[in-house]
């Protein structure tokens, strides 16, 4: 497969996903400070605006993932190796506490 | 936390997603001195609340300019392995470091980088349209001239270098790191700048969920403040990316540049004092 055959569609199909997790995201964010706001702090708006932020955190990982399958597919594989260590960090990041 | 400062970080947020997304950073370099010496958070919580921010302001940017070429996949992929290892390393040793010295280095990095901007306002790092660009390089359509843009990739261990000082800084302050990135793989890279906005414009998501998930963990993301914030700057970003299209590479370049002046006096100021 020519390669600006598989890359084109690919940063198209990545722009998607970043904007579907955006927009979840905001969608949980707006709901939870409409809730906040109306009615004070509570656990259901902090449950939610929290939704909104984790998802916003893991819009890059989900982004990364797809990039490995799209180079996998490609056989690119130093692009393979690149794309998985960055989702290596990713991890590391999330479950690392303190040193 | 009141109704008053939830609507003024929504407000200071508006404000800098336009800005950075006009720029093509992360607009947290404003938003961070906005929420901490303007609305008197804490710093950390601040840089928390810019990071999240960064990861909208990314996402939104880079679906917007999906589908133009303008992103350079495998050069963002490359960088963004020194980025994420940069602000992963920020987002565990910030506790441990004086805002005061990283004030400092800020202000001296900005200033550089001011500097830089303006003398290469005409440089435009375009090879022919028959030309190869190489297994890093890339082609676009520039909306200004009309032509096929293509350019190739130098220096790749200076741009890996900026990347993770870039993401050392994201993650210690805040911000995108677009700021520091952008100018190197302009000026010593021969990325044109508009490829460069683009693909550091999808880095910095990535090397913000580097630093990010360390501040969640330690609770110093407050989710109504990063709500609003990320709310404002989704807006703010939409209308300063509209505006991005139509602007002057030139006038883009002279902008940033008093920008980055303007950072770097706050920073001075706020090291000094």
């Amino acid at each position: 497969m020519n390669e600006e055959d598989v890359l084109g569609p690919l940063e198209l199909r990545l722009g998607r996903l970043l904007f579907a997790g955006v927009i979840s995201s905001a969608l949980c964010l707006g709901a939870g400070l409409v809730l906040w706001v109306a009615g004070g702090p509570s656990p259901a708006a902090n449950t939610i605006l929290t939704t909104g932020l984790v998802i916003l955190m893991l819009t890059p990982l989900a982004r990364v993932v797809t990039s490995i399958v799209v180079y996998v597919r490609m056989r690119d594989w130093f692009f393979v190796g690149t794309t998985v260590a960055v989702f290596v960090v990713l991890l590391v990041a999330w479950v690392l506490k303190e040193l | 936390m009141s109704l008053t400062v939830i609507a003024a970080v929504a407000a200071a947020g508006a404000i800098a997603g336009g800005l950075g997304s006009l720029l093509g950073i992360g607009g947290g370099v404003f938003l961070v001195p906005l929420l901490h010496a303007g609305l008197g958070l804490d710093f950390k919580v601040a840089a928390a609340t810019g990071l999240m921010t960064v990861i909208a302001t990314s996402s939104v940017v880079s679906a917007g300019t999906a589908g133009r070429n303008l992103i350079n996949l495998r050069l963002g992929m490359l960088l963004e392995v020194a980025s994420a290892v940069g602000g992963l390393a920020a987002g565990i040793t910030v506790e441990r470091l004086s805002n005061d010295t990283l004030s400092l280095m800020f202000a001296v990095v900005t200033a550089a980088i001011a500097v830089l901007m303006v003398s290469r306002l005409d440089k435009r790092n375009v090879l022919e349209a028959s030309a190869d660009p190489g297994p890093l390089g890339g082609r676009f359509h520039d909306e200004d001239s009309g032509r096929e843009i293509v350019y190739r990739v130098r220096r790749l261990p200076v741009a890996m270098f900026a990347s993770l000082l870039a993401g050392a800084v994201s993650g210690t302050l805040g911000i995108g790191g677009g700021i520091l990135k952008v100018p190197i793989l302009n000026a010593w890279c021969g990325v044109p700048i508009r490829a460069a906005a683009a693909t550091s414009a999808l880095m910095i998501g990535v090397t913000a969920a580097a630093s990010a998930p360390q501040y969640f963990a330690r609770g110093e993301i407050h989710p109504p403040v990063a709500a609003a914030a990320v709310l404002g700057v989704l807006l703010g970003s939409r209308a300063g990316l509209q505006a991005g299209g139509r602007a002057r590479v030139k006038w883009l370049k002279l902008l940033m540049a008093v920008v980055l002046a303007a950072v770097s006096v706050l920073y001075f100021k706020r090291s000094l004092a």
